[in-house]
């Protein structure tokens, strides 16, 4: 199914429950007169909601998804993560809040070098509110759940879809509302990429956690019931 | 995990760059501190020794001269002086006390010093702490010996043991003239004291009565006299082979004497009553240790063209003058040694910053704010400051021995090694605090990475 292009009302958008991403007039371009690279009317996802959001490289889905995380600023328009705006925020409470509720997955892992499997899941743990105590083993069984069993390896001695594996459990070890995940299955096989999907689909669904999934694999879209394009939510 | 795993695994990433800073900053510190407590604990070894006395006679080249070797047993003095001028002198003025002293002979290289019982009685090594005995008491007549703390663990000797001195010189390297090194094995010394250390440079020495060291001359010039008088009548001493007096002399510790006669104090001529310095000390008002004649009897003192006058406070004083400029160039050139390690501190993490970019980044998408990232690099680089500061530490607390050795063994020095820990507690304070100035600019860095460029390839 494809939703329709303004894309503004996800299943729950129209409900009393806050979507977990609410994107209003959203607009970015670098510099004062440089060509609009996000332009966005509207765009909603609810809790649990999975989006696919397609498009050619360079396109601006991963500034896009930079503007949600609050890692860029934009030029105008309002983004909300469960009803809180996130660039209302500033500094050490914006980043404070974007630890706590999204969780993010990248297409090279981004994992910590020199660091084991475990410590990269529980160093997304340090900046949550869940007490010190229980980092380690919230870990360890999220690891085991996601099929790691070296949870005390390096990354780099793991294979890559197992790497892959250690970013997706680093991704929802706060439990967060909204799950970002860039190209994640750009570096993976054909087989792979639908393995390393289908976990990241299955643990957003078991954490209720909105997904919002970039790629240009024509493979990902059938996967998805909800699919735009950038161009689709412009403005 | 912690802000603290991050650090540790931070630097034992690139361990070698840590470790090479960390030496870096070990070696500054320990430089530093070395020179502080050299200072210092100079300035104390000086100041200890001379005491409570207000002047020193001698007759050595000047003032300075003769406190090195009246007081600090830097050299033996060549121009002794007469017991006739020294009765003249202490009566010349009210003194507390005159101690007459004798220095040339040694015992293994620690010097031997000739004085009367009053050097225990009345002379104070440091202000206001008299002697103290360890074990057993002051010498009470000839040939009886007392040990200073430090001779007492250098030879190993203990109370009741027998003794023979070295008469003469030690080896003094001045190329200076004067008898040859000797021992009497036929003028046996008792050990019946071994004194507490006092910190200053007589903890090295021994000390025996004047009367003694005077028989030992005695001995020496009746033997020179018997091998004169032998040449003059063509013979040689019974049990004596040497052609000369000279070679009497070099004979050294080869082989007991046997001359026929043991000398006595009463063989004693008035040539052979000879000291080499003298102790003063002025009355005193109860409480001061200022008397107010004392500029008045030092001036009269120095009309004595045949005497040297020194007041050792102020020869040590002139002395740390003279050296007071080397001093701020070698602590100068400490603190830049300093700074360079703070440079060096700054310029690893500098570097590292390029390879953690990404793990700036990723940290900086979990949760870390800018400040908390700031504070991980800050936090690092005092982490190295602090590790460098414990190794220069241990560092200087190892030089330090090694130095106050060569100091004793080199100019007789008596210096406490021991780490002050007031000045070991700054300097280490003082190295994080540099450390931590050192990883400002990386920390800057660090704070500054652009999130969104450094988590590229993102699609």
């Amino acid at each position: 199914m494809v939703n329709d292009a303004t894309a503004t009302a996800g299943p729950a958008a129209g409900g009393g429950e806050r979507p977990a991403l609410a994107i209003e007039g959203l607009r970015f371009r670098y510099g004062a007169d440089g060509p609009w690279i996000i332009d966005i009317g509207g765009l909603r996802l609810a809790r649990g909601e999975q989006v696919l959001l397609t498009g050619g490289s360079g396109r601006g889905k991963s500034t896009l998804l930079q503007l949600i995380a609050g890692l860029l600023e934009p030029t105008s328009g309002s983004v909300r993560v469960e009803g809180q705006a996130m660039h209302g925020l500033r500094g050490a409470a914006r980043d404070l809040f974007r630890g706590r509720h999204i969780g993010m997955i990248f297409q090279t892992f981004n994992l910590l070098h020199g660091f084991s499997a475990l410590e990269n899941v529980m160093a997304a743990l340090m900046f949550s509110s869940i007490p010190r105590g229980e980092h380690r083993r919230r870990a360890a069984e999220l690891l085991h759940h996601l099929g790691i069993e070296r949870a005390d390896a390096d990354p780099d001695r793991l294979s890559v879809g197992q790497q892959q594996r250690v970013a997706v459990a680093r991704a929802v070890a706060c439990d967060p509302v909204l799950v970002l995940a860039d190209e994640p299955t750009a570096s993976l096989d054909p087989e792979n990429s639908a393995t390393a999907m289908e976990l990241i689909q299955q643990i957003a669904r078991e954490k209720n956690a909105a997904l919002l999934c970039t790629s240009h694999d024509p493979a990902m879209a059938d996967r998805f019931e909800r699919r735009v394009t950038l161009e689709e939510l412009r403005a | 995990m912690t802000d603290w795993t991050i650090i540790t695994r931070s630097l034992t990433a690139r361990l070698f760059s840590t470790v090479t800073t960390v030496i870096t900053v070990a070696v500054a510190v320990a430089l530093l501190l070395t020179l502080l407590t050299m200072r210092d604990a100079g300035r104390r070894a000086f100041d200890r020794g001379s005491g409570n006395m207000h002047l020193l006679v001698s007759r050595d080249a000047s003032p300075l001269v003769s406190v090195l070797n009246g007081v600090f047993y830097a050299g033996s003095p060549r121009r002794p002086i007469e017991w006739s001028k020294y009765e003249q002198l202490a009566r010349s003025a009210p003194f507390e006390f005159a101690v007459p002293t004798q220095i040339g002979d040694n015992y293994r290289g620690n010097p031997v010093l000739g004085t009367t019982p009053e050097f225990f009685t009345r002379f104070q090594p440091v202000d206001k702490r008299p002697w103290a005995f360890a074990q057993g008491r002051a010498f009470d007549k000839d040939w009886e010996v007392v040990l200073g703390a430090q001779a007492a663990r250098a030879t190993g000797l203990r109370l009741g043991d027998k003794i023979s001195l070295t008469h003469g010189a030690a080896a003094a390297g001045d190329g200076r003239a004067g008898p040859a090194p000797h021992e009497h094995q036929q003028f046996k010394y008792e050990v019946v004291g071994i004194l507490e250390p006092t910190g200053s440079a007589h903890d090295r020495a021994l000390f025996t009565s004047l009367q003694s060291a005077w028989i030992i001359h005695a001995h020496d010039r009746r033997e020179r006299e018997e091998m004169a008088e032998a040449g003059r009548a063509g013979e040689r001493p019974a049990g004596h082979e040497h052609e000369t007096a000279e070679e009497h002399a070099a004979h050294a510790d080869t082989h007991d004497h046997e001359h026929e006669a043991r000398t006595t104090a009463a063989d004693l001529v008035e040539g052979d009553r000879l000291i080499t310095g003298i102790y003063l000390r002025l009355i005193a008002r109860a409480g001061s240790d200022a008397p107010a004649n004392l500029p008045q009897v030092f001036d009269q003192l120095r009309r004595d063209t045949s005497i040297t006058v020194a007041q050792p406070q102020q020869e040590i004083g002139k002395l740390f003058g003279i050296v007071s400029s080397v001093d701020k160039i070698l602590l100068g050139m400490a603190v830049v040694v300093m700074i360079s390690s703070g440079i060096a501190i700054m310029l690893a993490l500098y570097n590292s910053m390029e390879q953690r970019r990404r793990q700036i980044a990723v940290l900086r998408v979990l949760g870390a704010s800018r400040a908390r990232v700031f504070n991980l690099v800050i936090t690092e680089s005092a982490v190295i400051g602090f590790l460098g500061a414990i190794a220069g530490v241990a560092i200087a607390a190892g030089g330090l021995v090694v130095v106050a050795r060569v100091m004793k063994r080199s100019v007789g020095l008596v210096i406490d090694a021991g780490l002050a820990p007031d000045v070991a507690m700054i300097v280490m304070s003082l190295t994080i605090v540099l450390a931590s100035l050192a990883g400002i600019i990386p920390a800057a860095m660090a704070y500054r990475t652009a999130v969104a460029k450094n988590l590229k390839p993102m699609g």
